[in-house]
């Protein structure tokens, strides 16, 4: 008997050749994409050493197998939520093909059951396939090196035109702000989960919402969540990460909690006088990374016209 | 021979003055059997997460998962969307005022079968006049060996131009004023009521100052189904009274399970004052002036 078949991607691919190729080089598949972001705080020979103790052995271990999305939950910190349908192969069930990964922070955010306001999307019924494509999950058979890399991601301009809108207002707001802001910076719903000092002995998880400088389009400001990972998340491994401000401890992050009204749609006072949910000094987490100071913006009052 | 066509013509007139009351007649709590003969002529509303009704739904029926309708606001939960928000949502269900909407959700367990009643109790909230829930919820549905669906059905949106019920809601200001007027309805477990337990999320133990009890379950059969009209009313009557002008102010812990007694006082028993305090418990027993006992 062979024990768990379907994490054979060679198997896989005697009848699914195309997608088995693509899958091998892809970053679900890779998950390289992880490694290569957080191994910037870490010098050579700290990288070397993450490799072979927590690379291989920690993040690789759950990334993931035919199986693990259309069996059965991949085991996750050594918990697996067992089979999806029986013992059957399930093409598609996004609430556990998907969910059983992003289920953590997405997912429930994007349903409304993390945070409280379920995302306009879902609202419609539309689930994570609607937006994103087989070549999306499956790879394009490049071997990206970072998810950035990757062209062929949805974007809320692919159906939402700028231009297009009904109303004069939403119109000018778009015209005002585009480049400048992404979408979630003002149709995030409201709170969205944010993890602290993930592998540092106090993990912890509560709702959070953040704006500020994107760290990878220093252009516009966006939805910000928490990177867990802190000075010492690597310690018992002996990395000690010696360039750890090298990167922030906030990621721009797509935020699924959708919705066509928020505060700040409604209100120009809510970002431009009360500089609600705006990262500041204050806010900014303790003994954290010095680029994050890069990433506070102080959006200007709106002139008054005499 | 003249008096007889007077006669007609007056009875003809009254019968014209009361169809729009006709209108308002739809029964709060419906059967699966009453479902399956009426579905040609009703929207049917699930209100389960989008992959329980791609799993199997009724025949029909479309989908706007519950935590659309009942959303989180700070700290509170199970709150009114904003009005525009509200009919947003609606317009894009293809819900009209007139459209005889029913309500289903799951029903095996208390939380779930309110999510119904406070969708229904948001319909008639946003001025939809004849909204109903399935009794047992879809279990029952199921139990009953009733047809079931896994094709989506996508609804044709239209504007919604419904006119609000705000007699309907009352806030935390309100409830103040109504203190020692109105009935003011717990509708929580009778160890809650008498403050001998909480939610964990639910600020302090304790009830609002004067508060009478109708628990929620008194409602309900062993197998989630509704009780009877007569059921319901002797077990309503002895604790809110017999006037039906009386103002009542239902609430729980979060405001969505005192639907169900909100539907069974106004839309099943007739009662015509009665609101729902939406911010509940949660509300009240977190500000320390609020008048509360025990």
């Amino acid at each position: 008997m062979v024990k768990r078949p379907s994490n054979d991607l060679a198997l896989c691919g005697e009848c699914h050749q195309e997608i088995a190729a693509n899958y091998r080089k892809s970053l679900h598949y890779t998950t390289i994409g992880q490694r290569n972001r957080v191994i910037k705080r870490m010098s050579a020979e700290e990288a070397k050493i993450f490799d072979e103790k927590v690379f291989e052995k920690s993040c690789r271990s759950c990334h993931a197998s035919c199986g693990d999305c259309h069996v059965k939950s991949p085991a996750i910190a050594g918990v697996s939520l067992g089979l999806i349908n029986k013992h059957k192969f399930v093409r598609k069930d996004e609430g556990k093909t998907c969910a059983f990964c992003h289920g953590g922070r997405v997912y429930p955010e994007y349903t409304g059951e993390y945070g409280g306001n379920a995302d306009v999307h879902y609202q419609k019924g539309m689930m994570c396939m609607d937006c994103h494509t087989m070549d999306e999950l499956h790879g394009d058979g490049k071997a990206y090196q970072l998810k950035e890399e990757v062209r062929d991601r949805p974007r809320c301009t692919d159906c939402h035109e700028p231009g297009r809108e009904v109303k004069l207002t939403a119109r000018v707001g778009h015209l005002k702000h585009g480049g400048n802001a992404s979408c979630y910076a003002c149709h995030s719903a409201g709170e969205y989960r944010q993890c602290f000092n993930c592998h540092g002995g106090h993990s912890e998880a509560k709702p959070g919402f953040y704006i500020g400088t994107s760290p990878r389009n220093r252009r516009e400001i966006t939805t910000l969540r928490i990177i867990p990972t802190v000075r010492d998340t690597f310690k018992p491994n002996g990395i000690r990460q010696a360039n750890f401000d090298a990167l922030p401890n906030y990621w721009d992050a797509p935020i699924h909690n959708i919705r066509k009204r928020t505060e700040r749609t409604r209100n120009c006072d809510t970002c431009h006088e009360d500089r609600k949910g705006f990262l500041t000094m204050e806010t900014l987490l303790k003994d954290s990374s010095r680029v994050n100071l890069e990433l506070i913006k102080k959006p200007k009052p709106i002139p008054v016209s005499p | 021979m003249v008096n007889a066509k007077w006669k007609i013509m007056v009875s003809l007139l009254a019968l014209l003055l009361l169809l729009p009351a006709a209108a308002f007649a739809a029964e709060p709590f419906v059967t699966t059997e009453w479902l399956q003969a009426n579905l040609p002529k009703v929207t049917v509303l699930d209100v389960r997460k989008v992959e329980e009704y791609n799993e199997g739904h009724i025949p029909g029926s479309i989908n706007v998962f519950y935590g659309v309708w009942g959303i989180k606001k700070g700290v509170l939960m199970n709150e009114l969307p904003s009005d525009d928000d509200l009919k947003d949502i609606l317009s894009a269900a293809g819900i009209e005022p007139t459209t005889h909407v029913v309500v289903v959700s799951k029903g095996e367990t208390m939380p779930f079968r309110t999510d119904a009643t406070r969708v229904a109790w948001t319909l008639r909230y946003a001025g939809v006049e004849n909204v109903s829930v399935l009794s047992g919820g879809i279990e029952k549905w199921i139990a009953d060996k009733k047809p079931l669906s896994k094709d989506a059905v996508k609804p044709k949106a239209k504007p919604y131009r419904g006119k609000f019920n705000k007699q309907f809601f009352a806030n935390k200001a309100h409830v103040t004023g109504a203190l020692g007027k109105a009935v003011i309805v717990d509708v929580r477990p009778p160890e809650f009521y008498k403050g001998e337990k909480k939610l964990d999320f639910v600020p302090a133990t304790g009830r609002i100052k004067g508060a009478v009890n109708l628990p929620p379950a008194l409602l309900y059969n062993e197998d989630g189904t509704f009780k009877t009209k007569a059921a319901i009313e002797a077990a309503a009557k002895p604790v809110v009274g017999a006037d039906l002008d009386k103002e009542i102010i239902v609430y729980c812990d979060t405001g969505k399970v005192c639907t169900n007694w909100w539907l069974a006082l106004h839309d099943l028993l007739g009662y015509r004052n009665v609101k729902v305090y939406d911010g509940s418990s949660m509300e009240w027993l977190a500000d320390p002036a609020a008048p509360k006992e025990p």
